[in-house]
């Protein structure tokens, strides 16, 4: 116990020390504070955005409902990596090129701006922070369940841990810092996942490796081995739709935030090589081997019924952590702490983005956008620091209140409200003849239509979601952007040359330049 | 997005992308990574489950294309 704490603290000594010098270094302007000067190249960039994506969730909920559900689940992950490539690819330049010529701080302020709108800019910060919060929260919420799975201690100690450190991070760091410490965290937390995964196969499979462990399966649970899986939970049109929810990945803001940090053009040509190659043929395949054919082989399904009942939670919450208890039941000690490490790195480095973005969303959209609008340089960035303590105790609270399954947070209620921003956000970029009644109407019936079909429950039923909750209330966003957008007087000559042919400009000068 | 509907190969590109999903798509409601006939599910290699196998077909599709487009097509490159 008292290793296990010792490394914790000095973990988070590293951290805090990391963000200390990021303190000192740091030029002390909102730009830099926000988004790190617009100097992030395509390395850090790739170990920014994989690890803000990679959370808590990668190593707990993903594995879990695989091990409940089967390998179905995974369609999220191939659809998430044509989502992040997809927004590096079509939407990125322009909105780096948009953000870099105008001086854009938040990407809600490049919407507010191109469709000249006060109300939208507010309606999309309060959608993105309503969203975005919760999932804050589930982050040291996830660390305290590894915590409480390896030490016995109560799982709150492992979540005021790494809300702690969050809150210095962000606080002093700002988000060049961030994406630095997202380095050293991406590093941790995938020697701590692959080498979990390589160690667990040679001790529990020596003859064979994965191709004994499918064969267990093929004996105990051969459900497991194809779609629909154990209870037939992925049909064709379940599974479909989860490959599309995990398309829509290109508009989390944390992630779409990202492309207005970088430094120049290339980084957009170079960076979909990395989540391809590292990403997708690589690092998301770790998890699902892990939660589909590693675990479900190592700890049958019955032991794990058995050890959910004498924890007194539901087999799902169990399932969150098996990882975690197959890693402690396989490996030395010293390991399982290593790997509790993994994880909180993960929680680390996916929140601290989250928190970043909400805390500009905060600072420079809703009190500098709307109450403040002749607030100086230094007043933002100082709302900006010390919003990040009240999201951090604001989401806590409300994700303690959440006792719901990890994975099915992430897909079912956070992934459905970031997206109801999409069609504002890739509209407002690459359509000329979207206008603020359009985006405003739209984002407002996708965002209530969403609500009331999470609320709305008949018979154990959600009468108004088909298929996924962000189906209907995605389409019916963006069939009333675009009608009300048709029917509303188009925007003016000025908007268009700003946003559009301003921009392609700019890009096709840095092009020739080169 | 908008220069690459501004000449042929990107817009041979963004077709080519989309007939993917749309393959992706269709392979699954037809049923490709459940049990076959023979009620033994299919294993690549012997551990590889075919929505892994499907996976990694279509992220390998996506980066083969985008390499094609973007470091020898990409207006902006």
């Amino acid at each position: 116990m008292g290793f296990t704490l010792a490394i914790l603290g000095g973990f988070g000594a590293v951290i805090i020390l990391m963000a200390a010098y990021g303190y000192r270094i740091s030029a002390k302007t909102a730009e830099d504070y926000m988004l790190g000067g617009r100097t992030i190249g395509v390395v850090v960039m790739f170990f920014f955005v994989l690890f803000a994506i990679s959370s808590a969730w990668t190593f707990y909920g993903f594995p879990g409902l695989l091990y409940t559900k089967g390998p179905g689940y995974v369609m999220f992950i191939w659809g998430s990596v044509a989502g992040f490539a997809g927004l590096y690819m079509f939407l990125g330049p322009r909105l780096w090129a948009l953000a870099k010529i105008n001086r854009f701080l938040s990407p809600v302020e490049v919407l507010g701006e191109r469709y000249q709108s006060k109300a939208l800019r507010l309606i999309l910060s309060a959608s993105i922070l309503a969203f975005i919060v919760p999932y804050i929260g589930i982050q040291p919420l996830g660390v305290g369940a590894g915590f409480e799975a390896l030490t016995g201690l109560p799982a709150i100690y492992g979540a005021i841990y790494t809300a702690v450190i969050l809150i210095i991070l962000v606080l002093l760091g700002g988000m060049r810092i961030v994406a630095w410490v997202n380095i050293f965290l991406g590093v941790v937390y995938m020697s701590a996942l692959l080498g979990s995964l390589v160690w667990v196969v040679s001790v529990l499979f020596p003859n064979g490796g994965l191709v004994q462990a499918a064969r267990i399966i093929a004996e105990t649970r051969p459900a497991m081995l194809s779609d629909p899986g154990p209870g037939g939970t992925y049909t064709p049109i379940v599974l479909g739709g989860t490959f599309v929810v995990g398309i829509l990945a290109f508009s989390w803001p944390h992630v779409a935030i990202g492309c207005m940090t970088a430094r120049d053009k290339s980084l957009f040509k170079w960076f979909p090589l990395l989540i391809f190659v590292f990403g997708g043929l690589f690092f998301y395949i770790l998890p699902f081997l892990w939660g589909s054919l590693v675990a479900p082989a190592a700890m049958p399904l019955a032991e794990l019924e058995a050890l959910a009942a004498s924890n007194g939670v539901p087999l799902q919450v169990e399932a969150d952590r098996v990882v975690q208890t197959v890693i402690k039941r396989t490996l030395p000690e010293w390991f399982g702490v290593f790997v509790l490490l993994g994880v909180i790195a993960a929680a680390v480095s996916t929140a601290a983005v989250q928190l970043m973005t909400s805390s500009v969303i905060v600072s420079r959209d809703v009190i500098q956008g709307i109450f403040k609008p002749g607030a100086s340089d230094r007043q933002i960035t100082s709302w900006a620091r010390w919003s990040v303590v009240i999201i951090v105790v604001l989401s806590l609270g409300v994700s303690a209140l959440n006792t719901g399954a990890m994975a099915l947070y992430l897909t079912d209620v956070s992934v459905p409200g970031f997206a109801q921003w999409a069609p504002a956000l890739v509209d407002g970029l690459l359509w000329k003849r979207g206008t603020k009644q359009g985006a405003i109407a739209g984002t407002i019936a996708g965002v209530v239509y969403l609500v009331l079909s999470l609320l709305i429950v008949v018979d154990g039923n959600r009468i108004l979601v088909v298929g996924h909750p962000v189906i209907p209330s995605l389409l019916l966003n963006t069939i009333v952007y675009i009608v009300v957008s048709k029917l509303s007087p188009k925007p003016s000559e000025e908007i268009e040359s700003q946003f559009f042919h301003e921009v392609d400009a700019y890009l096709k000068a840095e092009s020739s330049g080169r | 997005m908008i220069e690459m509907t501004r000449h042929t190969a990107g817009r041979i590109y963004l077709i080519a992308l989309l007939l993917s999903i749309v393959g992706f798509i269709a392979f699954l409601v037809i049923g490709g990574t459940g049990v076959p006939a023979s009620g033994v599910p299919i294993l690549l290699f012997g551990w590889m489950t075919m929505p892994l196998v499907l996976g990694v077909v279509f992220v390998a599709f996506w980066l083969v294309s985008y390499i094609v487009y973007f470091f020898f097509f990409w207006p902006y490159k």
